[in-house]
């Protein structure tokens, strides 16, 4: 149990504590306690994991402090339960072409290894979602192979191609839209991850596992033709 | 059918409501009114306002019937006329409601020693939802309307008007509070008793990069004895983070999902809505309060 306790974050909202670091095992916990409590259809604005944290926020104090003792309860109780995970394990086709591989030749000079070796370092592990923020959509995964890690761009990029595959330290990433960030972009995925039509707009959720596999400019452009609505990509990528 | 269009939009013109809650997790800000007490207070006069509330920030735009009739109802502290189809004008105020008929224009002009001010439509703007609310995130390109208003945007608004009486309540008058209590952010610890000793000792001035996401602050810096880097966790309206050149951001309605400065203290969800209408320049203290 990484779980700390529960402290106030303002006048309606909460900060749950499982300590300072990051780690997958941190993340697991974080995250199944964040879909038990989602679960418990308690009266909450937002609920909002991270590495290590989540915020909650009510309607007002009174809301906040009535659901304190249930939650603190909810969570020590998790680690007996047998949790049943709605989380899905999707297989994502990149293309690292040059022409979107914007920092490919940077990566390459700074770790002394060739653009397939990068490829197949990025391809061959499966990533955790650890969790959905900074921009709608945008999910922070992870870990990436050791052999990969690479500090954030000294300098951020004003704009980022949207679909952009990322990589910075030791987690990797999708731009759902065109943004400014300071990632280092290795590639890109054919088709929209974030879709303001569908009542659950993200493709990806908190939990979910995530591997990327290599498809050429050819490949690339026959699925981005087919414009995958975020329901006809659960069928063809998830499991 | 009846119908309405912007003839001049003024600054910041924006759709939104109460916020859009439930998608944080998604990377969703909350978005919303930037003074949520007025738009309570507009629901008094047109309840039938469907949530869809046109929000302004300095300048006031001008909104002309097209078609039909409608009924209206201005928030906030502005001058405002009516040009009448037959050439008069006529003074009107706001939390008072405004019957408009074909080829009239309300002419909203700046707001007074105050930033933001609202406009509630009776039977709305005839909008659809999106993720559930109306409100409009520009920079996340997230809304009924995912951009600012601009000249010629007209809305459609199938229902005719309920009553064509007159209804007002007395203006609220805030007073201007420049005085906030604030309470133990997340990273309180990560700040000296002489940093914190300053947080409320000093006075701080509005800066004019002030916006729906956050204001900016300027006063003498306070710097974390830790770090100004850590791990991003979930953010709040009304958090104070200190970014590591000292200078605090109280974090408003457009908030970035999650963020990796320390926060030093939270302001209440009514100061939120108070500190959002003090204009660049005023000058502001904290009172930190150390029980909850």
């Amino acid at each position: 149990m990484y779980f700390k306790g529960i402290n106030s974050y303002g006048d309606r909202g909460m900060i749950l504590d499982f300590g300072d670091d990051s780690s997958k095992s941190i993340s697991l916990e974080v995250n199944k306690a964040f879909s038990t409590i989602s679960n418990l259809g308690l009266p909450i604005l937002n609920i909002i994991p991270s590495f290590n944290k989540i915020v909650i926020i009510f309607e007002n104090s009174q809301i906040r402090d009535q659901n304190k003792e249930k939650i603190t309860l909810e969570i020590s109780e998790i680690k007996s339960q047998s949790h049943k995970s709605a989380n899905k394990t999707w297989k994502i086709p990149a293309c690292y072409d040059e022409s979107f591989a914007l920092d490919l030749k940077l990566i390459q000079k700074l770790h002394q290894i060739t653009k397939e070796e990068i490829i197949n370092l990025h391809t061959s592990e499966s990533y955790y979602t650890y969790y959905i923020g900074f921009m709608p959509g945008f999910p922070y995964l992870g870990d990436i192979s050791s052999q990969l890690i690479t500090p954030r761009l000294a300098t951020p990029r004003i704009k980022i191609p949207a679909r952009s595959i990322g990589i910075a330290k030791n987690h990797t990433c999708i731009y759902p839209k065109i943004s400014p960030g300071g990632w280092n972009i290795i590639g890109q995925i054919p088709f929209d991850i974030f879709d303001l039509q569908n009542p659950s707009p993200s493709l990806f959720l908190p939990g979910d596992k995530v591997s990327f596999y290599s498809v050429n400019q050819k490949e690339f452009q026959q699925i981005q033709k087919k414009h995958f609505s975020i329901n006809e990509l659960i069928k063809e990528y998830s499991s | 059918m009846n119908s309405l269009a912007i003839t001049r939009t003024g600054t910041h013109l924006t759709v939104q409501d109460f916020g859009r809650f439930h998608y944080q997790h998604l990377g969703v800000s909350p978005s919303g009114a930037m003074d949520q007490r007025i738009i309570k207070e507009l629901e008094k006069i047109i309840p039938l306002h469907h949530n869809q509330f046109i929000e302004f920030a300095y300048v006031g735009p001008s909104i002309k019937v097209k078609e039909g009739s409608v009924k209206v109802c201005v928030g906030g502290n502005c001058n405002m006329n009516i040009q009448k189809n037959n050439g008069t004008q006529i003074i009107c105020q706001p939390y008072k409601s405004i019957n408009l008929f074909e080829g009239d224009e309300l002419n909203i002009h700046n707001t007074i020693d105050s930033v933001y001010g609202y406009i509630a439509v009776e039977h709305g703007l005839g909008l659809d939802p999106c993720l559930k609310s109306f409100s409009t995130d520009t920079k996340a390109g997230i809304g009924s309307i995912n951009r600012p208003l601009k000249v010629d945007d007209t809305f459609e608004i199938l229902e005719d008007v309920s009553s064509w009486d007159h209804l007002s309540i007395p203006n609220p008058a805030y007073k201007k509070e420049t005085n906030f209590k604030v309470y133990p952010g997340p990273q309180l610890q990560f700040f000296t008793d002489q940093a914190l000793q300053s947080f409320i000792s000093s006075t701080f001035t509005i800066s004019a990069q002030s916006d729906r996401m956050g204001i900016r602050l300027k006063g003498e810096a306070i710097l974390s004895s830790e770090s100004h880097d850590i791990l991003s966790e979930g953010i709040l309206p009304g958090s104070i983070q200190v970014p590591s050149d000292g200078q605090p951001i109280v974090l408003m309605r457009d908030i970035p999902c999650t963020g990796g400065y320390p926060k030093i203290a939270i302001l209440n969800e009514e100061d939120i809505s108070k500190i959002s209408q003090l204009p660049p320049g005023s000058q502001i203290t904290f009172d930190l309060q150390t029980i909850y």
